[in-house]
């Protein structure tokens, strides 16, 4: 089957969990503290990892193209749809910028404009941190990212209509490598800055320089996690078929590399944090250890140890069980990676708000509150179902481009290859 | 010098595809083949030879495992009990600051763990020269070598018919 069907019932569960999310978001607001915190970093958290999995998808992509790989095009047209899957994306972002224009958010510090007035820190960076730069940020940065997402599917279902091989000098596909290798240090620093935007800045004193590297491998593991475990279901599914235990096996690889390549940089950015002990860096880990210690040591052994023991040996990565667990896992993981960087300093600028509000001993309450809070110390039923909402919000868009093209890039030059890719000498 | 004290029957084959047909049909016919030299790596050679994963990656996790705990524990003791200093203010038993080192020595052990496994199944080494059968399986000849030193003057007929058979370029036998 090389053309896709949105079947109905796939359709009625993804639209089922959409409606269990928006349920989830509605109690969240309902029952939350005057400020929506809980409703809003939900929101902010969900956002920002599946935009980001989407650019990822466009950054694999690019990255793959560039190096000459020919292994991943018949698994392309999925990489395809989940970048596109940016445009619902920056519909999303953009509910965070209107919020932070209306004030109906309090999850930046730097937007208040009285805190920053009386705040040093704040205010040396606020040529940075600040509505317009956020705004125009996410924006243009989304925009540009969105740009290359149309010129490169474009060009990559005109080489399927009217691609001529060799007769026309492989034309689209010389394009193709022009405008992805474009993106490349593009998605590079353009990622790095909306990071700092979009999670670093919750934190609003504190920074980190590999935060963006560390926030960035974090989503592209998410992807490889999201993206085998949506090809193991559609090739169940019949779709596929030219995918063998070897395109598994390298998906496998690029799962078990990044795991690892996330831990570097996880423990780089601890190690160098907690040796030199300056208080203004260490203070974004006390407040991670003390106060989340389960996520924080599960966030390690869901993202490293797991992945590692689970996918070193080679036949694991050759077997549909264990790598849908491992991508299980991981994805789960990531998605907790991300709730340990938004919420302790959403919940931290909230609570100080909050003291502004009631008139009480300006934020000091705040700074020592480390009592437990469902939604913030731990992700409670709420969270879980906001994000199977978004999940199945993301899955609804990717499924539905899938449909709009031949799932083989027949034009492609790199067909043949990626047909006949073997990684494996002996016999399974 | 390195011995086998093997009388071997050879064949060289100017390519590689009949070289691994001819294996698929030594295989099928139930001839058993004692080696294939090749000068570069054959896609597919594993498989028509019916091999199986290689365990030498066993070994590897083992020693990188030793690595761990070895130097893991090395630091551990060092800095708690043999020779306590204080670093920066850190505790003694400082995980983190092991952690590096840790891996570094994961790293070693099995690197140089490995090597010394792989020269010695091979049984290359310093100093060790192996026997080839002919200097050309280096260069552009691919050999499907047959160990007759036992076999009768039959079954010896029946191999060098078989070479001869499936496009070996010149057939020889060989003392090494």
């Amino acid at each position: 089957m090389n053309q896709f069907t949105f079947a109905a019932r796939q359709k009625t569960v993804l639209i089922g969990f959409m409606v269990l999310g928006l349920l989830c978001l509605g109690i969240t607001f309902m029952t939350d503290d005057q400020f929506h915190t809980r409703f809003w970093t939900n929101y902010l958290h969900n956002s920002v990892f599946f935009t980001g999995i989407a650019f990822m998808a466009l950054f694999i992509i690019s990255a793959f193209t560039t190096a000459w790989g020919g292994w991943f095009v018949n698994m392309k047209r999925v990489w395809e749809a989940f970048s596109s899957f940016m445009i619902p994306g920056l519909l999303l972002m953009l509910l965070v910028v209107i919020g932070l224009w209306g004030h109906f958010h309090h999850l930046y510090h730097w937007s208040d404009a009285d805190e920053v007035a009386k705040d040093s820190i704040m205010a040396g960076k606020a040529g940075f941190l600040n509505k317009n730069w956020y705004t125009f940020g996410t924006i243009i940065i989304m925009g540009i990212w969105i740009f290359f997402y149309q010129r490169i599917r474009t060009l990559s279902l005109a080489e399927d209509r009217e691609g001529k091989g060799i007769a026309d000098g492989y034309r689209h596909h010389k394009l193709i490598r022009i405008w992805t290798a474009a993106f490349l240090p593009i998605a590079g620093f353009s990622s790095a800055a909306i990071i700092w935007q979009w999670v670093m800045s919750l934190d609003a004193h504190w920074y980190s320089t590999l935060f963006a590297w560390y926030t960035g491998a974090s989503w592209f593991v998410a992807a490889m996690a999201l993206t085998i475990m949506l090809l193991i279901y559609l090739k169940g599914q019949g779709y596929f078929q030219s995918l063998t235990a070897d395109h598994f096996h390298d998906l496998g690889k690029f799962l078990f590399g990044f795991s690892i390549f996330w831990t570097y940089l996880w423990f780089s950015q601890f190690m160098l944090i907690w040796y030199a002990n300056v208080g203004e860096e260490t203070v974004y880990f006390q407040e991670r250890m003390q106060n989340y210690p389960v996520l924080f040591y599960a966030n390690l052994a869901l993202n490293f140890i797991l992945p590692f023991f689970l996918l070193m040996r080679n036949d694991n990565k050759r077997k549909y069980g264990p790598m849908f667990m491992a991508s299980l896992f991981v994805f789960f993981g990531h998605w907790l990676d991300f709730f340990l960087m938004i919420k302790p300093g959403a919940r931290h600028t909230a609570m100080e708000a909050m003291h502004h509000a009631d008139g009480a001993h300006a934020g000091e309450a705040a700074h020592h509150a480390v009592e437990f809070a469902m939604g913030f110390t731990i992700p409670g039923l709420l969270e879980i179902g906001t994000m199977l909402g978004f999940l199945a919000g993301f899955l609804y868009v990717v499924l539905n481009t899938l449909t709009k093209a031949p799932l083989s890039p027949a034009n492609d030059p790199y067909i043949g290859e990626a047909t006949h890719h073997h990684v494996w000498p002996y016999i399974d | 010098m390195k011995t086998y004290n093997k009388e071997v029957l050879y064949g060289l084959y100017n390519d590689e595809h009949d070289m691994l047909k001819a294996i698929r049909e030594a295989r099928a016919q139930h001839l058993e083949i004692w080696d294939v030299f090749t000068p570069f790596p054959v896609h597919g050679l594993d498989n028509a030879l019916g091999l199986t994963e290689s365990r030498l990656h066993i070994s590897g996790f083992i020693y990188g495992a030793i690595g761990a705990i070895f130097g893991f524990g090395f630091m551990t003791w060092v800095f708690t009990r043999d020779w306590p200093i204080i670093f920066g203010g850190k505790p003694y038993f400082s995980a983190p600051a092991f952690i590096p080192i840790t891996f570094e020595l994961t790293v070693l052990f099995a690197s140089v763990g490995m090597v010394v496994t792989f020269y010695t199944i091979c049984g290359m080494g310093p100093g060790i020269l192996n026997p080839t059968l002919d200097d050309r399986i280096t260069d552009d000849k691919f050999c499907i070598a047959f160990d007759t030193t036992n076999a009768s003057e039959a079954d010896e007929d029946k191999l060098r018919h078989f070479l001869n058979g499936s496009g070996a370029a010149e057939i020889d036998t060989k003392n090494i």
